[in-house]
């Protein structure tokens, strides 16, 4: 009997660890054979990819070069993402307001968003010369039509029934924006801003490519034309990263924004 | 049923010959004909009839959710976009529609929250009520602090009514409130409005498509048939307050019961 009531549980405990590393051995060793893979083409095809060691000798020599190139496009990234994301929100509430707006600044927006980004990228050098400027107006272009659409789609998916209330109320415009639309439109704003968040990075390195020796961009195309294949490499896994963990941030922070 | 303008003291709602017409892809839809109603001031009187026969569009007529074709609607003598600025009419829809990122207690406070102008007028026939002593009354106090999503649809329903309440409007409108809930939490739902109605007593329009629900609440049944959508009797509920669940199992129950389906079927059969 006693036998019968510990066994169960222990069996039970192991099925479910069980089942949770069977979880986590799938993923790894599909990156384990992933590694192989590169590592043997790395091998034979020395011109097409580095070794992986190459990449970590590179990185654990000059950490502070790295860095630098990181937090170079990191800051007109985020600077960018922030300006990007505030008009793209300020304009759908306009746009939920005022019909005409909407009518005036879809076309412009859809505009913006199907010109190629790096198109524009060398015409914003010649604008702005050899700053952050161009940079940071890039990443802005690039995550503005996202966060327009999903705010504007945010703001105006509300509860009908919860307007009724609101409107017999004579709530104002105000009270309808601050308590009611705002809270609605949050689940889609955090999906714009995970889509904004990945495409900030994208639009900072491309935007690099051109017009600036600083960044990881510009450390990408200087190991193209160096041929540096640890360094090229290096540069587009740390980017991942950066990448992934700035949709972390967005994660992290949405859950505690929205609580309900 | 109806009175000339001279007498219309304690008439909270007054209605006259007011017509809507829907419109939509060319066909239009005849949704009120010619309708005139008084309702006294701190009476529940109930809207019922088939699906189609205008009682629903009535009710937003009467709370300026929608606007009329043709007719006068005076809520205490004056328009309903007035009362509405003062906050004098309360609104309870189909669905709860609670607010899921604010606690229970704080979608029960929300009329607190908006439109504070018209906080300052003077002159409101408006007495906003606790909203906890409400979310007590309606058995729901030890979910004061949780969110919507973590009730039952019942309790739900139920927070919506203390919503209702709490904002303490002298006229009441309740569209259909129980219709999406299971028979057992209808019930006891409609039992806990009756008993709060008792002791409020504020005027009550309630629209319902179910004979029995009607009568339980009512002091009026006002019957309505559809196409185009008319009032075609009013009956008084003539049984005694308070009202429990075992005035349900009485013969005199049944019996207005029936006399409310007859009403309507006869209006109906003359209608087609």
């Amino acid at each position: 009997m006693s036998a019968l009531t510990t066994t169960t549980p222990r069996r039970a405990d192991r099925t479910s660890t069980g089942r949770r590393l069977g979880e986590l051995a799938a993923p790894l060793v599909f990156f384990v054979l992933l590694a192989l893979a590169w590592q043997w083409t790395a091998y034979h095809n020395r011109s097409l990819i580095p070794p992986i060691q190459a990449m970590v000798t590179d990185l654990s020599s000059r950490p502070d070069y790295y860095l630098a190139q990181l937090w170079e496009t990191l800051q007109s990234a985020l600077i960018g993402l922030v300006i990007g994301v505030s008009i793209a929100f300020a304009l759908a509430v306009g746009i939920v307001h005022v019909r005409a707006l909407r009518t005036a600044v879809m076309p412009v927006a859809l505009l913006i968003n199907v010109t190629p980004i790096v198109a524009i990228s060398p015409a914003l050098i010649v604008a702005f010369g050899f700053t952050r400027t161009p940079h940071i107006i890039v990443v802005a272009i690039v995550v503005f039509f996202p966060m327009l659409i999903n705010a504007t789609v945010g703001l105006s998916s509300v509860d009908p029934q919860a307007m009724d209330v609101f409107r017999t109320l004579s709530a104002t415009k105000g009270d309808v924006l601050l308590r009611l639309r705002l809270p609605s439109s949050l689940p889609f704003v955090f999906a714009g801003l995970r889509l904004s968040a990945s495409t900030a990075m994208l639009g900072a390195i491309i935007s690099e490519f051109t017009g600036t020796s600083k960044g990881m961009g510009a450390s990408i195309m200087l190991a193209t034309s160096y041929l540096n294949l640890a360094q090229m490499w290096s540069m587009i896994f740390l980017s991942a990263l950066t990448s992934l963990a700035l949709l972390g941030l967005v994660a992290v922070a949405e859950r505690m924004v929205i609580r309900w | 049923m109806t009175t000339s303008p001279a007498d219309r003291h304690g008439i909270a709602v007054a209605v006259r010959g007011v017509e809507k017409h829907f419109t939509t892809r060319g066909s239009s839809l005849h949704a009120l004909s010619g309708i005139d109603l008084d309702v006294p001031e701190g009476r529940f009187v109930t809207l019922f009839g088939p699906s189609g026969c205008g009682k629903s569009t009535l009710l937003r007529i009467l709370a300026g959710l929608e606007a009329s074709d043709a007719g006068e609607v005076e809520l205490y003598g004056q328009p309903p976009a007035a009362a509405s600025a003062r906050k004098e009419i309360a609104w309870i829809p189909q669905t709860p529609a609670l607010l899921p990122w604010r606690t229970v207690r704080e979608n029960a406070r929300l009329s607190a929250d908006v439109n504070r102008t018209a906080d300052r007028l003077g002159g409101s026939q408006r007495v906003p009520l606790d909203p906890d002593e409400l979310l007590a009354a309606l058995g729901l106090e030890a979910f004061a602090d949780a969110r919507p999503d973590q009730l039952s649809g019942g309790m739900r329903q139920r927070a919506s009514i203390a919503r209702g309440f709490a904002q303490g409007a002298p006229l009441m409108l309740m569209d259909e409130p129980f219709s999406a809930l299971d028979e057992l939490s209808r019930e006891a739902a409609q039992l806990t409005l009756v008993e709060l109605w008792e002791r409020y007593r504020k005027t009550v329009v309630f629209v319902t498509h179910s004979a029995a629900e009607a009568v339980l609440l009512s002091d009026q049944v006002v019957v309505m048939t559809p196409r185009p959508g008319r009032i075609h009797a009013v009956v008084d509920i003539d049984l005694p307050r308070p009202r429990s669940s075992r005035l349900e199992e009485t013969d005199e129950f049944a019996a207005l019961v029936t006399h409310v389906k007859h009403t309507l079927r006869s209006g109906w059969q003359a209608a087609e």
